[in-house]
């Protein structure tokens, strides 16, 4: 049912829990299920250095949190506007048709959490 | 990794006996029970003798028993039969039926039925007085499964029996989950029709029946030759019938004795977990409930994820029904109970069986706390 790859992100999730002082946070929950994802950006000189996430949700929901917990790092915040639910899902190596939201729902979150971070640059722009 | 099966409400594996009963049906016995020769009359003799079984167990007899490809197939047969001998009127049924019941009649609904769906208790009882509120001049059924595959909680069958005798309305039980677990016998009860299965008593799946009560009026809703007295047409599945019938005569002999020591594995599994993890409920009648059936909600996790948890264990437990299990809502039985969402996503079902054992129970005690505590430090709600 499952890809040895989701199954290992979601026996050993990277990047689990809270950060402190994140640059960056951004949440977002399917209407449908519940799921619920969060992620918190470290950003320096534009780029992710550290990314962490917290999730409630089905085995794939948190699965794929932590794949994009990978698949983000070392990237410019702009090119994490690339990352598709569509390429979270080859990377995780398939989802069921059930379970596509786990995808949709952790790239959700991380637009949520660039949005956040250009709000932040944008009032201190301005603070300036 | 030694594997622990705690869904035996989903399925069980065919007892040894049954299978060895099955065998010769296969490949030495092949004949059509219709046909004349000796063949086929054998066929038939082990098909009529699977049949007093199943009559005997249920204390009817056997003419009123017909075979059917399963408990799904029984449901349909009763409340279409039933319905369409009818051509209209109103049912009555309640929320927290199996799929096999509840779609039926959505589909008679839009046929042009009238259907009313009655609420359940927070035990998941539904109360024979709203059965009796409900009843209106125009109803021709009322369809009240046993016990609730779900969370086991079983149902006041025998008040309700009381209410549509006394209305002269027919009753169908979905009795699927109960047979084999809990005694009773239709011999005085209220019951018209009754549907059951043989894949969660330990015998082959595929096979199931129902038992229609002489003198009901229902109608066949699969047509073709005049096999099971013109109530179901095919060829009859030969083999299971046979394995339907040992596992029946199976339950009749170890029933009773294992009631009690199942009974006592599902309380040691509920009071560990309940001693051992936080934010943990109980969803069914703490006391009116299956022998084997444990449902508890934990809350802050969403069942799949504890499930799969579970399952990299060696532990296969499930979400609710196992016909459900691929969807995302919450169970609409645990809901139906008044279960808050936040509760009823997290509800996972333990079903225990013949094979289970205190040492397998005392395995889910000693994982189950740890995989739900690591689930729970991977939520946004971990501080």
């Amino acid at each position: 049912m499952y890809s040895e790859t989701l199954i290992d992100h979601f026996r050993v999730p990277r990047n689990v829990g809270m950060m402190r002082h994140p640059d960056a946070v951004g949440e977002s929950e399917d209407g449908n299920c519940g799921d619920l994802a969060r992620f918190y950006l470290r950003v320096e000189g534009g780029k992710v250095t550290e990314a962490r996430f917290q999730t409630y949700g089905c085995g794939p929901s948190i699965a794929a949190s932590s794949l994009v917990t990978e698949l983000v790092q070392g990237r410019t915040v702009d090119e994490l506007d690339g990352v598709t639910p569509d390429a979270v899902e080859d990377a995780l190596g398939g989802l069921p048709p059930d379970r596509r939201h786990a995808a949709t729902l952790a790239v959700a979150a991380i637009r949520a959490a660039t949005a956040h971070y250009r709000r932040r640059r944008a009032e201190e722009v301005r603070r300036v | 990794m030694r594997r622990v099966y705690l869904d035996h409400n989903a399925s069980t594996p065919v007892h040894p006996d049954v299978l060895a009963a099955m065998m010769p049906f296969f490949s030495e016995q092949y004949g059509n029970p219709s046909s004349i020769h000796s063949f086929g009359r054998e066929a038939r003799d082990a098909v009529e003798a699977a049949r007093e079984e199943i009559a005997r167990f249920l204390g009817v007899s056997a003419q009123e028993t017909v075979f059917t490809s399963g408990g799904t197939e029984a449901d349909n047969l009763a409340v279409k039969g039933v319905a369409w001998a009818r051509g209209t009127g109103h049912i009555i049924t309640s929320r927290v039926e199996h799929h096999a019941v509840l779609r039926t009649c959505q589909a008679l609904e839009r046929a042009g039925f009238a259907v009313t769906y009655l609420g359940v208790d927070q035990h998941g009882m539904v109360d024979p007085d709203e059965v009796r509120q409900a009843i209106r001049p125009d109803t021709i059924l009322v369809t009240i499964m046993f016990a609730n595959s779900e969370v086991g909680t079983i149902m006041p069958i025998d008040a309700i029996g009381r209410v549509t005798r006394e209305r002269g309305i027919p009753l169908h039980v979905d009795g699927v989950q109960a047979l084999g677990k809990i005694p009773f016998s239709l011999r005085g009860l209220g019951i018209d029709l009754l549907s059951c299965s043989s894949h969660k008593i330990y015998g082959p799946k595929g096979i199931g029946a129902l038992y229609v009560r002489k003198g009901t009026k229902m109608v066949s809703i699969q047509h073709g030759g005049d096999h099971e007295r013109r109530r179901r047409a095919g060829t009859e599945n030969v083999p299971a019938i046979v394995g339907f019938g040992k596992a029946i005569a199976t339950r009749a002999r170890d029933m009773a004795e294992e009631a009690p020591r199942v009974t006592a594995l599902r309380d040691r599994l509920w009071d560990g977990v309940r001693a051992r993890v936080e934010d943990v409920r109980l969803n069914g009648h703490p006391t009116q409930r299956l022998p084997g059936t444990v449902n508890m909600s934990f809350r802050g996790i969403e069942a799949e994820s504890l499930i799969l948890a579970l399952d990299l264990k060696g532990i296969g437990a499930s979400a609710g029904s196992a016909c459900t299990s691929g969807s995302l809502e919450p169970s609409y039985v645990v809901t139906a109970m008044g279960v808050p969402t936040e509760w009823a996503l997290g509800a996972l079902r333990c079903s225990l069986g013949r094979s289970t054992t205190a040492e397998e129970i005392d395995r889910v005690l000693e994982v189950l706390p740890a995989v739900v505590e690591r689930i729970r430090s991977l939520s946004p709600a971990a501080a």
